[in-house]
C-alpha cells in the first residue's frame, strides 16, 4: 500500500510540474506554432471554406461574371451530381474505388514481398533496393506516357511480349476497351506505388529485434509461422500506416489517368479527381466541380480521421 | 489534397496563379510606350516566327504602343484564362481556339470593341460569328482552317486503287479503305480522343449524314459507318486514343493510307517526311446526289481582354486587319486568312493541296457557337467513343447521346 501511495504522489507531483512548465512555456509554444497555424489557415483553411461555399452556389459559365446572379442553392449541386442522367459522379466514385482497392492490394503484396527480400543481407542488396526506387522517383506524367506506349494495341511492347509467349493470338486493345483500360491504369499505378509500400515496410521490419527471431527458431517455429505470428503482428502499425496513406494517395490520383486515358474510353476510367477537373476547367461548371471535389474530400476525411485515431492508439499503447 | 488543390485553383490562389502573374509581368516596357501583352499557345518554330514577325511589324508601324507575347501551354490554356479572370492577372489580347470564345465572352473575359475601326464585312461569316455575342464584337478571327482528306499516293498505287476526289462518296470511301487495309496498314484513321480535339474531327461525319450538334439522331448513319468500318478493320480503332498529331505521325509512317487532318500538319510533313507522296482532297460526301461534305471550322480568334483601356489591343487588331499583314502571317502559320478575298492569294490557289483545303472551307461550319459548347462537346464525343468501341449499337448510342445533348440546352 505504502509503495502504491508514494507512486501516486510522485505521479501527481510530476503532473503538476508539467502543468507549471506548460503555463510558463505556453506563450513560446504558441509562438512556435504560429507560422504553421497561419499557413494552414491561409493556404488550406481559406480555400477549403471558399470551396465549400462555392459548392452551395450556382456559379457556372453564365453567372461567373455576374456576382449578382450567384445565388445559394443549398444541396442542389450535390443532388444533381448524384441523380442527373448527365452526371457520372456515381460512376466515377465506383471507378475510383476499383482503382484504389486494385492498386493497393497488389502494391502491398508485392511491396511486402520485396521488403522481406531486401531486409535480408545479400551482395548488391542496397543497389537493387535503390533501383526499385526509380518508379517512385520518375515523374508520374512520364510514367503515364511510358505505359501508354507500352499498352498500345499495335506495336506496344506488352502485346508483343504476350504474343511471343503465345498467351494471346491477336493484340489486346488495352486502352481501347472500358474493362482493360481500367486494368491498364491499375497496373501502371501498382508499378509506381510498390517502392512506397516497400520502403515503409522495410522501416517497420528493422524495428523488430533480432533476438525475437532467434528465440523463435529455438522454439522450432517454421518460416510461415514466423511470418504470421511474429513479423506481421510486430509491424502491424507500419502496415496500417501504409494501407491508409496508400488509400489517400491512390484515391486522389489525377495525372496518371489524365495522361493515359483522360478518363476514357466512354468514361470508364473517369475518377472523381478527373471528373471534378473536367467540370471546373473544361465545362466551366465551377460550383458542380467544387461539389465533386468536396465529395472526394469527404471520403478522404473519413479515411484521415481513421488514420489519426490509429496513430493516437499506437502512441497510447507505447 | 486533390480537393484542397482544386479549391485553391478554383479560387485563383496557389502557385499556378502566381506563375500567371509572373508571366503577365514578364513583358518589358519601352520608355513612354504603352504595353500590349498577347497570350498564345504557339509551339512550332514556324508559328513562333510568325508571331515575332507580326509583333515587330506592329511595333515599327506606330510609336504609341509596344507589343510582346507570352507562351502558355495549350493543355493549360483555358485553365490559366479562367484563373486569370478570378485573379485579374490577364494580358491585353488573347489568341484562342475559336470554339472556346463563346464561353469566355460569357465568362466576362472579353470587352465590347464594336467601335473599333475594323473592316468587319470582309470576314468569312462562320469565323466572325464565333467572335460575337448578341450582335457585339469581342475580337476578330485570327486564322481559319478545317480538316480534309489526306491520301498516301504510293499506297493507293500499290493497291491499284484510284485516288479519292470531290466525287468520292461514303460507299466509295469504304471500298477504298477496305482495299488498302493489308500488311499492317489501315485504310483510314482520324482523331477520336476523349476531348474536344476528338469532337472537332468526328463531328463532321454527323453533319455530313444530316445531323447537327443538337440533332444527333438525324446523323445516325455516321455512327453506323464508323462502327462497321472499325469492325471491318479498315478504320483503325486505335483512333479512340489518338490526337491529331498521333494521326499525322501514323500517316507519315505509312501506317494509315488516308487520314482526316488539317493544313497545319503540312509543314511537319515537309520537315519530317519530305519524300511522302501524298495528296489532299475534300472529305467524302454522303452519296452521289449530295453536295460537298460538311467540315468543321478550326482556327484561332483574337479576343480583347475587358479592361478600362483597350486602345492598345484595338490598335493591334487594326494592324492585323490589313489584308497584306494577315496574308503574310498566315503563309508562315500554315492556316488561311479569315477574310474571303485574302484567301484568294495565289500562294494558296496555285497549290493543289492548299486549294483542296480552301474548297473544303466553303462548306465548313463552326462548332456551336454556344457558351455551353464544352458540355455539348463532351456529350457528343462520348457518343462517338461508344460507337467506335462497339459498346452500343448506333441506334442506342444515338438515342442516348440525343438525351444527353437535350439535357444540356
Amino acid at each position: 500500500m505504502a509503495e502504491r501511495h508514494t507512486r501516486y504522489a510522485y505521479k501527481e507531483g510530476h503532473a503538476m510540474k508539467r502543468k507549471r512548465k506548460l503555463a510558463g512555456g505556453a506563450k513560446m509554444g504558441f509562438l512556435f506554432a504560429l507560422p504553421a497555424a497561419v499557413y494552414m489557415l491561409v493556404f488550406i483553411g481559406y480555400p477549403m471554406i471558399q470551396n465549400l461555399i462555392l459548392s452551395f452556389k450556382n456559379v457556372d459559365v453564365f453567372s461567373f461574371a455576374q456576382p449578382q446572379n450567384q445565388k445559394f442553392i443549398g444541396f442542389q449541386n450535390y443532388i444533381e451530381l448524384f441523380t442527373s442522367s448527365n452526371s457520372i459522379l456515381t460512376k466515377s466514385i465506383i471507378n475510383t474505388l476499383i482503382f484504389t482497392v486494385g492498386s493497393i492490394f497488389f502494391q502491398f503484396i508485392i511491396g511486402f514481398g520485396l521488403a522481406l527480400l531486401f531486409n535480408k543481407k545479400f551482395p548488391g542488396c542496397s543497389f537493387f533496393r535503390g533501383m526499385t526506387m526509380i518508379s517512385w522517383l520518375l515523374p508520374v506524367t512520364v510514367a503515364g506516357l511510358l505505359f501508354k506506349f507500352m499498352f498500345a494495341s499495335s506495336g506496344g511492347i506488352i502485346n508483343q511480349f504476350l504474343m511471343a509467349l503465345n498467351l494471346i493470338d491477336a493484340p489486346m486493345e488495352w486502352l481501347l476497351k472500358p474493362g482493360t483500360a481500367m486494368v491498364a491504369i491499375v497496373i501502371a499505378n501498382i508499378w509506381i506505388g510498390i517502392p512506397f509500400n516497400m520502403m515503409l515496410l522495410i522501416t517497420g521490419l528493422t524495428t523488430i529485434p533480432a533476438d525475437i527471431y532467434e528465440s523463435c527458431s529455438l522454439d522450432g517455429a517454421n518460416k510461415v509461422q514466423t511470418l504470421f505470428k511474429i513479423t506481421i503482428p510486430m509491424i502491424k502499425p507500419a502496415i496500417m500506416s501504409v494501407l491508409t496513406l496508400g488509400f489517400v494517395y491512390t484515391f486522389k490520383v489525377f495525372d496518371l489517368v489524365w495522361v493515359m486515358t483522360k478518363g476514357g474510353p466512354i468514361n470508364s476510367t473517369e475518377l472523381v479527381s478527373t471528373y471534378a477537373y473536367r467540370l471546373s476547367f473544361e465545362e466551366f461548371q465551377f460550383s458542380k466541380g467544387a461539389a465533386a471535389a468536396n465529395v472526394l474530400f469527404l471520403i478522404l476525411l473519413v479515411v484521415g480521421i481513421f488514420y489519426i485515431k490509429l496513430i493516437n492508439e499506437e502512441e497510447e499503447s507505447m | 489534397m486533390k480537393a484542397k488543390k482544386l479549391a485553391a485553383l478554383a479560387l485563383g490562389l496557389g502557385t499556378a496563379c502566381m506563375t500567371v502573374a509572373g508571366l503577365g509581368m514578364a513583358a518589358s516596357a519601352e520608355e513612354g510606350k504603352k504595353e500590349v501583352v498577347i497570350w498564345d499557345y504557339f509551339e512550332t518554330d514556324a508559328q513562333k516566327q510568325m508571331m515575332q514577325t507580326l509583333i515587330d511589324g506592329f511595333n515599327e508601324s506606330q510609336d504609341e504602343f509596344t507589343a510582346s507575347h507570352t507562351y502558355v501551354p495549350f493543355a493549360d490554356y483555358e485553365k490559366q484564362l479562367t484563373l486569370g479572370i478570378a485573379s485579374g492577372q490577364l494580358p491585353d489580347l488573347v489568341i484562342l481556339d475559336g470554339c472556346g470564345m463563346a464561353s469566355f465572352i460569357q465568362l466576362g473575359l472579353f470587352g465590347d470593341i464594336s467601335d473599333a475601326d475594323i473592316n468587319w464585312d470582309e470576314y468569312i461569316a462562320g469565323p466572325l460569328e464565333s467572335t460575337m455575342m448578341d450582335g457585339k464584337h469581342y475580337g476578330i478571327p485570327f486564322a481559319t482552317n478545317c480538316t480534309a482528306l489526306y491520301y498516301n499516293k504510293d499506297l493507293f498505287d500499290a493497291a491499284g486503287v484510284a485516288y479519292p476526289d470531290e466525287n468520292t462518296t461514303w460507299d466509295d470511301f469504304r471500298e477504298m479503305a477496305k482495299a488498302l487495309t493489308k500488311d499492317g496498314v489501315f485504310g483510314f484513321g482520324n482523331a477520336a480522343t476523349n476531348t474536344d480535339e476528338g469532337t472537332f474531327q468526328c463531328l463532321q461525319w454527323l453533319y455530313t449524314a444530316g445531323g447537327s450538334y443538337t440533332d444527333i439522331e438525324s446523323g445516325v448513319d455516321a455512327y453506323t459507318l464508323m462502327q462497321e468500318m472499325i469492325e471491318e478493320g479498315s478504320w483503325t480503332k486505335e483512333c479512340v486514343n489518338w490526337t491529331q498529331s498521333d494521326v499525322n505521325n501514323n500517316f507519315m509512317a505509312g501506317n494509315i493510307a488516308m487520314q482526316q487532318n488539317g493544313p497545319w500538319q503540312i509543314p511537319g510533313i515537309e520537315a519530317n517526311a519530305p519524300d511522302l507522296n501524298y495528296g489532299v482532297t475534300v472529305l467524302p460526301k454522303r452519296n452521289a446526289d449530295a453536295g460537298q461534305a460538311t467540315s468543321i471550322l478550326g482556327g484561332e480568334n483574337m479576343g480583347v481582354v475587358n479592361k478600362e483601356d483597350m486602345s492598345g489591343a484595338k490598335a493591334f487588331l487594326q494592324y492585323y486587319d490589313q489584308t497584306d499583314v494577315m496574308v503574310e502571317a498566315m503563309k508562315l502559320y500554315g492556316s488561311y486568312p479569315p477574310k474571303t478575298e485574302a484567301a484568294k492569294d495565289s500562294y494558296w490557289t496555285d497549290d493543289p493541296i492548299q486549294k483542296a483545303f480552301l474548297t473544303q472551307i466553303e462548306t465548313s461550319i463552326p462548332r456551336g457557337p454556344s457558351a455551353l459548347w464544352p458540355s455539348y462537346s463532351s456529350a457528343i464525343q462520348t457518343g462517338f467513343q461508344e460507337v467506335m468501341t462497339s459498346a452500343k449499337t448506333p441506334e442506342q448510342a444515338a438515342a442516348d447521346t440525343q438525351a444527353a445533348v437535350d439535357a444540356i440546352g
